[in-house]
């Protein structure tokens, strides 16, 4: 991945969670290679995968840690939970179960990374719509209760990849510009490199540390 | 005694030889963290809590020969594998054995309670909560129970030796040594007993009357307490003197005894008795449990007596007050003491979340993030399995096995990472064999990819912008924690992106955060300058002050500010930037602050003088040229400055 260094003024931690076989590292895939793996095998314990993206005009990384789904790494992929500044939770829309299980994903979530972790809900494998097991509505109902964005997308087809991506981070970037995340405090998933340094002896003006690079 | 010398601030020659101290047998309850650990006395536990009023000392003597032997030690980092050196367990790639490996960042509550540095900081965070009483008694009553043990089986020992009085041997001169060196470190029990029981008071007395048997009776340890629990009971009783032993010993049975009770006593009192202060929240069943075991039948105090209560507050602690803790600014400043203490292990970033995060940017930088994702995966792998403790499906594990095997292993892999044939077959017959592969299957490949980590990439990440820059976050989460920095007045002009958090809060900084930061400076001081101008090609081109083109203005007040950058020559010598920093923070009497100061002050009588001149005469303040003007201000600054 030949990115250009320095070339991104923030980077932004996200995980990926959900139950086993819902397309977690397809979706990571085709966001970081634009490429859907036909016969991935499962992950062992976590993965990550960094792409460039831009949001209003600022250039960010996303480091994305993809966890193993299955049972038996539940409790090694926890200790990656933490200092996320984003989630995507995943489930697999033709298989009820893994909708199911969502509450469970949620709580760990909610208990292992910050207060302010954006979570996004992802009903993956969209192209199967033949075998549809969970409406659009009520996932987007159980998105809005819980106070999370959510997106219908396909691995396969790139639907809506880059945007799941794209729409945390907007949320992430919006909480950092309103104060809500503070960019400087350590576990907050995110890494923070103003491209301008920041002002010398000019003036006695507060800087203010939030606003990213003064551009 | 050394070993307790060796907090965060000294430095690390010991560490060799106090790791191979704390290779010694494991004990119950002891102090994990043989780096840091040793903590002596409450008086040390508050000193570790503020780890950088021993910076303070250190910046008014010679600065930059400190800051020569910090870097040193960072760059000497990887002699710790030599063959020579035990390293701390598990933690160099010489005793690399992936179920011990632990991150002195990321802590269970567990670890905390019994780590002597990061304990300090758990008990102050309580306070703000208001609940530093239970981890107090939780603490209390823990050293009480190793140390009441420790004498109990000295007592008993004491008794045993009295019936083997026949064995005619030597009076050797090592229990002569024993007591009068309490705070060897023989075991690694030592460490907990010791560490937490010279403000008890007890260690002199069961001393004194050793003194009197010294070279009669080699026994030197039952008044040392913790080192009974480790060393064998070797028969030095000599013979002849028989009769004085057996009275001192029964003298110090009894005042053991007497002691374990006023211990046991006085921890009832200020925590479970009902009209304790502050006591802790315990079913009357239990209360009075522990009653019936301090007060026993036969007159000896049970030490577990609180080990219920211990549990029923360590469940609170963990469910209440534990989470809050690892986002508090309080456990970032833990970890910036762990950061900086001049020696950082890869477990601690590798084991860490937050440190992993950027070692995996760096990583990526550097092209081998395929070395470090096969180091997660294998590790993951083996940790999930060894937690199985053997009740696994041994076809699932090959099956896992085989995935990681087909990336990095085999010949038409995917992410070859250049094992060698020998590894490779090794890696073969583990996934192979009969009954699927074991928890240790990819040992030998993980502890290539550690070695790889530790002497190739990590000493580059300490000492790179990257690393700096999860610093000055930590330090910057605990400022933004411990108060409201209105404006932050510019310092020097920033050159690299770190210097930025060091260098531009206020010198109005509290001094225990101030200290902290200031520490950090110090150990990057000469590494840093050197990377961060060479690492950010950003910073090469860009002229921040190049907007203006001017050297400065005069500001209504007749003060000259200066746009260019003050002192560039100052720069380039080595670690000054961060020294003229750290001044500034330090010695509040610098000539800047002076003058600040007398600006200020100037300003203010000049805006009375305005005042006043306005009040009297409208007409008349106008007339004055600016000179008229400036001379109160002048004359202000003359007398002030």
């Amino acid at each position: 991945m030949a990115t250009a260094p320095y070339n991104y003024s923030y980077i932004f931690k996200y995980i990926i969670i959900g139950d086993m076989g819902v397309g977690k590292s397809c979706l990571l895939h085709q966001f970081t290679e634009k490429k859907f793996m036909a016969d991935c095998p499962h992950t062992i314990g976590v993965e990550f995968g960094t792409r460039i993206i831009e949001v209003s005009g600022q250039k960010i990384k996303l480091q994305i840690w993809d966890t193993a789904g299955q049972e038996r790494f539940r409790a090694v992929t926890r200790s990656y939970y933490r200092g996320a500044a984003g989630a995507l939770m995943v489930y697999d829309i033709t298989r009820r179960s893994t909708y199911n299980h969502l509450s469970s994903w949620l709580t760990d979530a909610r208990n292992l990374t910050n207060p302010n972790t954006v979570i996004i809900l992802i009903g993956n494998k969209a192209d199967l719509e033949a075998q549809r097991d969970v409406t659009y509505d009520e996932a987007k109902q159980f998105a809005e209760e819980n106070g999370l964005l959510f997106l219908e997308a396909s691995a396969k087809t790139g639907e809506n990849v880059e945007d799941a991506f794209l729409e945390a981070a907007k949320k992430i970037y919006q909480n950092i510009q309103d104060g809500s995340l503070d960019l400087n405090a350590a576990e907050s998933g995110v890494q923070h490199k103003p491209s301008a340094p920041q002002g010398g002896r000019l003036t006695s003006e507060p800087q203010p540390q939030r606003e990213g690079c003064g551009c | 005694m050394s070993f307790f010398k060796r907090k965060a601030k000294s430095k690390e020659p010991e560490r060799p030889a106090d790791a191979k101290v704390n290779r010694g047998p494991a004990p119950p309850a002891s102090l994990p963290s043989p780096s840091l650990g040793g903590v002596r006395n409450q008086h040390a536990i508050q000193e570790a809590a503020g780890p950088s009023h021993v910076a303070i000392n250190v910046i008014s003597a010679n600065m930059d020969s400190f800051a020569r032997g910090r870097t040193a030690i960072l760059k000497k980092q990887p002699s710790h594998m030599e063959a020579a050196h035990f390293g701390d367990l598990g933690r160099s790639s010489v005793n690399y054995m992936s179920q011990e490996t632990r991150s002195r960042l990321s802590k269970t509550l567990e670890q905390i309670v019994r780590d002597g540095v990061a304990a300090p900081y758990y008990v102050q965070f309580l306070e703000t909560q208001g609940a530093d009483h239970l981890v107090r008694f939780w603490l209390e009553a823990e050293r009480f129970r190793s140390s009441s043990w420790s004498r109990v089986r000295a007592h008993n020992l004491n008794s045993v030796k009295h019936s083997s009085l026949a064995e005619p041997v030597p009076a050797s001169p090592e229990g002569a040594e024993a007591p009068v060196a309490p705070g060897t470190p023989t075991t690694a029990a030592a460490t907990t007993g010791l560490g937490l029981w010279d403000s008890s008071g007890e260690g002199p007395v069961p001393q004194v009357p050793h003194r009197e048997t010294l070279g009669v009776d080699g026994d030197g340890r039952p008044g040392t307490p913790g080192t009974p629990s480790r060393q064998t009971p070797t028969s030095r009783t000599g013979t002849p003197l028989k009769q004085q032993s057996t009275s001192a010993l029964r003298d110090l049975s009894d005042s053991l005894i007497k002691s374990i009770e006023n211990e046991a006593v006085t921890i009832f009192t200020k925590n479970i008795s009902p009209d304790a202060t502050r006591p802790i929240p315990i079913t009357e069943q239990i209360r009075n449990d522990i009653v019936a075991k301090i007060c026993g039948e036969d007159g000896l105090v049970d030490p577990n007596c609180f080990v219920i209560a211990q549990s029923v507050v360590f469940i609170i602690l963990e469910t209440q007050h534990f989470t809050e803790f690892l986002r508090s600014h309080h456990f970032c400043k833990y970890q910036i003491e762990v950061l900086t203490s001049g020696s950082v292990f890869l477990a601690d970033i590798l084991f860490s979340e937050s440190a992993l995060f950027y070692f995996s940017e760096y990583m990526e930088k550097e092209e081998a993030v395929n070395v470090l994702q096969f180091w997660l995966a294998a590790d993951n792998f083996q940790d999930q399995l060894a937690a199985k403790k053997g009740q696994y499906d041994g076809q699932e594990a090959q099956n896992d096995a085989m995935i990681l095997y087909d990336k990095y292993f085999s010949l038409q892999a995917t992410n070859p990472l250049g094992f060698g044939d020998s590894v490779r077959m090794e890696i073969e017959s583990n996934i192979c064999r009969e009954g699927g592969p074991l928890p240790d299957c990819f040992t030998t490949p993980l502890r290539q990819a550690w070695t790889t980590m530790e002497t190739v990439y990590m000493p580059g990440f300490l000492s790179s912008n990257l690393y700096y820059k999860y610093l000055s976050d930590l330090i910057n989460s605990v400022r933004a924690d411990e108060f409201v920095t209105t404006g932050t007045p510019a310092g020097q002009g920033g050159s690299a992106d770190g210097d930025r958090g060091a260098s531009s809060e206020a010198s109005q900084a509290q001094h225990g955060t101030k200290k902290a930061a200031v520490r950090i400076l110090k150990n990057f001081d000469e590494a840093i300058t050197v990377d961060a101008s060479s690492l950010d090609p950003e910073v090469l081109y860009q002229r921040p002050y190049a907007g203006k083109m001017t050297f400065g203005k005069v500001n209504e007040l007749g003060q000259f500010i200066r746009e260019a950058e003050p002192e560039p020559d100052v720069k380039k010598s080595k670690g000054s930037m961060f020294s003229l920093a750290m001044k500034k923070w330090v010695q509040g009497n610098s000539d800047e602050a002076q003058e600040e100061m007398a600006w200020k002050i100037a300003k203010m009588i000049v805006n009375d003088v305005i005042h006043q001149s306005n009040h009297d005469s409208p007409g008349k303040s106008t007339k004055g040229n600016p000179k008229a003007g400036r001379s109160p201000l002048e004359a202000a600054g003359a007398t002030l400055v």
